[in-house]
């Protein structure tokens, strides 16, 4: 394990920006999610999802959970 | 005519803005990109720390090169990326059809060439822009990870498999304005551009002229510079396809438009 810890922390620098893009897409789905009343679906399972499930929980916010009227 | 063109272009514009295409459509490209090289990079360590290996067993895996790298970046694209692409533009005209909202637009003299030609422009834009971004990301890593590859094979690399997603998305706008559902939009897509990859994989020789051998010519270019046989065959046909598609589509759209209309 520490040797990945290692190798991780050397690029640091090449690791940050994937975090930061899964982040800004988690915090976007959210902001849209609390914004809109009506989701398809109850709200509090949106926000469940964006936030635990990394990367595909927001995508799946942005195709399924929202409502385009 | 040119004016309508762009009202029509405009208004998918803002519409892609509200649902955030233009955020997440390029940000899991960049993500798909990215993974590649820094997975490749860390393989042997990732391995080591949870693969279960015996203590003390050496690991000696050759690092993969920086063409392996790409070609494998754009496995994940035709994969995961043409899923999210479907994902996002099957209901490009199936679901303002089940919403009603289409008839908003065509009871008003617009034209199905302009109402369909702005939808396809601007759901390449999207798509390619997103795909070049994604690819950039995967390059600009593996340059630095893993080795640099001739600037040339990558260009190269990069245009033939934009061509082969040009294709891909002609072909989900095209089901989406013939299909009211928008899961058979997404199946028959996906199962399209799946079929057309495996046929030329495994029969090579009957599948030259078909869209469908791009990704290959596509990785060739990465490891050598130079696409396989009847390369120019299948990128010529591609264009006609596309040509065809589109024409097709706006014929049988326009059919079953006034056919509605009228009854």
């Amino acid at each position: 394990m520490d040797e990945l810890t290692q190798a991780l922390q050397e690029n640091w620098a090449l690791i940050a920006p994937v975090l930061i893009l899964q982040a800004i897409l988690m915090v976007v789905a959210l902001i849209d999610c609390f914004k809109h009343d009506k989701t398809n679906g109850p709200q509090w399972i949106w926000v469940l999802v964006i936030v635990f499930i990394n990367i595909i929980g927001p995508i799946l916010y942005f195709v399924f959970g929202r409502r385009n009227d | 005519m040119m004016k309508q063109w762009g009202v029509l272009f405009k208004k998918e514009w803002t519409e892609s803005a509200r649902n955030f295409k233009w955020l997440w459509l390029p940000v899991v490209f960049i993500l798909l990109g990215v993974m590649q090289p820094l997975t490749s990079y860390y393989f042997a360590d990732i391995i080591e720390n949870f693969g279960g290996l015996p203590e003390g067993a050496v690991l000696d895996i050759p690092p993969p090169s920086g063409a392996e790298v790409l070609a494998g970046t754009l496995g994940q694209f035709s994969q995961i990326g043409f899923l999210v692409l479907v994902l996002a533009f099957m209901g490009t005209v199936a679901g303002e059809k089940s919403h009603g909202t289409h008839l908003m637009v065509l009871v008003k003299p617009v034209s199905y060439f302009n109402y369909l030609t702005a939808k396809w422009v601007h759901i390449l834009l999207i798509s390619l822009s997103s795909f070049v971004i994604g690819f950039a990301g995967a390059v600009y890593y593996t340059a630095l990870l893993i080795e640099t590859v001739p600037v040339n094979n990558v260009l190269s690399g990069g245009a033939v498999y934009a061509l082969w997603i040009t294709f891909f998305m002609t072909l989900v706008l095209c089901l989406s304005a013939l299909i009211k559902s928008t899961a058979i939009v997404a199946f028959g897509s996906l199962g399209t551009a799946l079929l057309m990859s495996v046929l030329s994989m495994y029969t090579p020789d009957l599948m030259k002229w078909s869209p469908g051998m791009l990704s290959s010519h596509s990785q060739m270019l990465f490891f050598s510079g130079n696409a396989g046989d009847g390369f120019w065959v299948s990128v010529g046909m591609t264009f006609i396809l596309i040509t065809g598609i589109m024409i097709l589509t706006i014929y049988l759209f326009n059919k079953k438009e006034v056919a509605g209309h009228t009854e």
